[in-house]
């Protein structure tokens, strides 16, 4: 004697590997759909930069710098005036702003960072403000040593020999206003971190637009200090120095050294998969009811447990096949792979949680539609724009749901399968184990688990039942 | 004789009632049938055969009544006791002809050794053997009906409810099929309820017949009994040339003594009559004084169909 809902799910996938269709829509296409990714977007550099605003978020470690201008002490926030600066700046000529500022905490960054939700994120480091100051003042003494640097040069340099002071500190001291002294001298310097995945184009975009920022705010930092100095001291138009105490330095997001967009894209193809089980399953027991099958099935001795768990065995097969087929068509068409064998088993794993959430998607379809053809129309609606709000094809805008076990949930992580891609990439692309992923790993379990309870009654209630 | 004692019924129904809101589908349909006989259920289209049916085997809940299967609750009886073969063809296109008799058989617990005879000898009775590893989207549509027969019967039930089981094959395939029904009955002793429009299955098959229309039993007898006592005697069919004199004739031979029945269907009258044959001379007699010409004219027992257009009438159904 059988098993009967092992007879069932032998019977399914009996069905499902005959049905030439079915073989196509769930295997061929995510597979060619695969190939394509991989050709248009297998090299870092194959999209345009647009004037589209890059995601960024800034963490600004900057302390400040106090100042001390003509015995007026400041305090000096150059690290908020040039995250202000990066948020209000514009393309030339547009109103279109450069950047799109997200508020999050470096944690919230790097995981955004990861999910492909931001281009780049920018560290302020804590010497920054300094860094400037040092470079301000450069360019002040060399504003206000420019025209009288020479002649006190002439004057003190027999003073110099004699003394082995710094000659132009005290010299130009004499030639200067009452009360007014000359910029100490520092030499701070400071590095802008700009993290991304290099091999995403649009962090190629922004950090090239960023170290331009970077450059251009501490130029004009020089030019107001310059000015000030020439007010000061009564000259005109000194020309700024070239002192460059800040720069932007790039650091790839850990293990994307040698990603490209479809590296970042490939778990979304396997998610996208897996959705088109949705309409798969809800034209399966469409077709059923239709056929009058299930009606035959009804009058024997099986119960609905036989039925549905009979279902959910055949298209866990069928997610496992595809997770393995998708995966193995990646990395033969050059997907960067981080993980070991175990990586492996993990997407399998979360590839059947996919599967499982699709099939209780595709159970609460069915329950409502009236015919097969219905059920298919219906399902390839739903699983599109599902796969796009879950991040199968393109990142999403930041959202932020709230946070909760230290990790930052957007609105799109309402849907296991957003987990689900988020997890495989996180698993395939950057190496991680059960242990990194576990926050998105349990909800993605537990939102699949109320979706199948919600799937498996309604079915139930609006098919099992007698009439 | 039939034992009338409780014990002797396969199946009863009793008070069935099926309401959608205020269409009564089935009217307090009670029914108790023989274990071992052949059953026909006879009703136009619409009459509520089906649901009354899907009331028996569980696929509807009565608003009224009760079902007893071997004198047990329907629901408490065991599935395996019916087998209902769907006037549709209820089969999986992508398995074979053995595949889908054992996903049937595994939902009924059949131990795989009996689902391997039962598969083997019923596709033999059926003349499946050399299709039963064919895909059954690659059957014709005579094989598909006659395994549509075999998946009623692969668990052995005690009661078969064949829903028109023979529509759209062949004479030969119908003949076929009518040997298995019987030897269902006399060699296994099954109880099988046959619902058919073919009034010749009814009549060849049945050892009772049920004819229900608007939800309601109308008769319930043998087939012979029923020839004798509903519209009881002989039909003379005429076909009159000149059709519009049809109401004038009538009217005239409704005076022979003897006639039960007279009706007309485009200048064809049916006479029926209890002594068809000595009443023919008076009959052509009257049609000649009103110098119409007869084009046709035939003399015959009543059938099973005169019986089903007696109770349920001509008008057209769904």
């Amino acid at each position: 004697m059988t098993v009967k809902f092992l007879s069932l799910a032998i019977k399914g996938l009996k069905e499902r590997s005959r049905d030439r269709r079915s073989v196509i829509f769930l295997l061929l296409f995510p597979i060619v759909l695969m190939v394509i990714f991989a050709f248009v977007f297998g090299s870092a550099n194959s999209l345009g930069t647009g004037t589209a605003p890059h995601q960024i978020a800034v963490v600004n470690l900057d302390q400040g710098a106090t100042v001390t201008v003509n015995n007026v002490t400041q305090h000096i926030d150059y690290g908020a005036s040039f995250t202000q600066l990066l948020e209000n700046i514009t393309y030339p000529g547009t109103n279109t702003h450069m950047f799109a500022l997200n508020n999050v905490s470096a944690d919230q960054a790097q995981n955004m960072l990861k999910r492909g939700d931001l281009d780049a994120l920018i560290t302020i480091p804590e010497n920054f403000s300094q860094a400037l100051v040092s470079s301000a003042n450069d360019s002040a003494r060399a504003a206000a040593l420019s025209d009288i640097g020479l002649r006190v040069l002439n004057e003190s340099a027999a003073q110099t020999a004699a003394s082995g002071q710094l000659p132009l500190t005290s010299a130009a001291t004499s030639e200067l206003p009452a009360n007014t002294t000359l910029p100490t001298q520092s030499n701070v310097n400071a590095e802008v971190i700009l993290e991304g995945n290099t091999g995403n184009v649009g962090f190629e975009a922004a950090q090239e637009l960023i170290s331009n920022v970077v450059e251009q705010y501490e130029s004009q930092v020089q030019v107001a200090a310059t000015s000030r100095a020439d007010a000061t001291l009564g000259q005109n138009n000194s020309s700024a120095s070239v002192y460059q105490h800040v720069s932007a330095a790039v650091q790839p997001l850990t293990g994307t050294q040698s990603l490209t967009l479809f590296d970042y894209q490939a778990s979304g193809i396997i998610v996208f998969a897996l959705l088109m089980q949705v309409g798969s399953v809800a034209q399966d027991l469409a077709r059923e009811s239709d056929r009058g099958t299930l009606r035959r099935l009804k009058v024997s001795n099986m119960r609905s447990f036989d039925l549905l768990f009979g279902t959910l065995l055949t298209w866990i097969v069928i997610a496992v096949a595809q997770v393995l087929l998708l995966f193995g068509v990646a990395v033969a068409l050059g997907f960067v792979w981080a993980g070991g064998a175990n990586s492996i088993a993990l997407a399998v794993l979360f590839g059947i949680i996919g599967g499982i959430a699709s099939i209780s998607l595709g159970l609460l379809l069915t329950s409502f539609t009236t015919n097969e053809r219905q059920a298919a129309q219906l399902g390839v609606l739903i699983s599109i724009p599902v796969a796009f709000l879950s991040g199968a094809f393109l990142p999403l805008p930041t959202e932020i749901l709230g946070t909760a076990f230290g990790t930052t949930f957007e609105v799109y992580d309402l849907l296991p399968w957003t987990l689900v891609n988020d997890v495989l990439r996180e698993i395939l692309l950057y190496g991680s184990g059960l242990a990194d992923v576990a926050v998105y790993a349990g909800l993605a379990i537990v939102l699949t688990a109320a979706l199948f309870i919600v799937g498996v009654i309604t079915y139930s209630r609006v098919r099992l039942r007698p009439e | 004789m039939q034992d009338r004692s409780a014990d002797a019924y396969a199946l009863q129904a009793q008070g069935l009632t099926k309401r959608y809101g205020g269409l009564i589908a089935v009217d307090d349909l009670t029914l108790h049938i023989y274990k071992g006989e052949i059953f026909g259920f006879l009703g136009p289209n619409g009459a509520g055969k089906t649901t009354a049916i899907n009331m028996i085997i569980g696929l509807l809940s009565p608003t009224r009544g009760t079902v007893l299967i071997n004198g047990r609750d329907r629901a408490n009886a065991p599935k395996r006791s019916l087998g209902i073969c769907p006037q549709e063809l209820v089969l999986w296109e992508q398995l074979t002809c053995t595949e889908n008799l054992k996903v049937v058989g595994d939902m009924y617990d059949l131990p795989a050794a009996v689902t391997v005879a039962r598969t083997r000898s019923l596709l033999a009775d059926l003349a499946l053997s050399e299709k039963a590893n064919t895909r059954v989207s690659q059957l014709s549509g005579g094989m598909k009906r006659r395994l549509n027969v075999a998946l009623a019967v692969i668990h052995d039930p005690d009661i078969v409810l064949l829903d028109e089981p023979s529509a759209g094959l062949d004479p030969q395939s119908r003949l076929w099929l009518w040997d298995f029904i019987r030897s269902l009955k006399i060699n296994e002793g099954k109880t099988i309820v046959l619902t058919t429009q073919a009034m010749e299955e009814a009549d060849a098959l049945s050892d009772r017949i049920a004819i229900i229309d608007h939800g309601k039993l109308l008769q319930l007898d043998t087939p012979g009994n029923l020839k004798k006592t509903v519209g009881s005697g002989d039909v003379i069919e005429m076909q009159l040339a000149e059709p519009e004199l049809s109401e004038t004739i009538m009217a005239d031979l409704r005076s022979i003594s003897g006639i039960l029945e007279i009706s007309d269907t485009d200048g064809k009258l049916k006479i029926r009559a209890l002594d068809a044959v000595k009443l023919l001379p008076e009959i052509l007699k009257r049609v000649d004084t009103t110098r119409t010409r007869i084009s046709d004219i035939a003399i015959r027992e009543n059938t099973l169909e005169d019986v089903f257009i007696y109770l349920t009438g001509r008008g057209l159904r769904e």
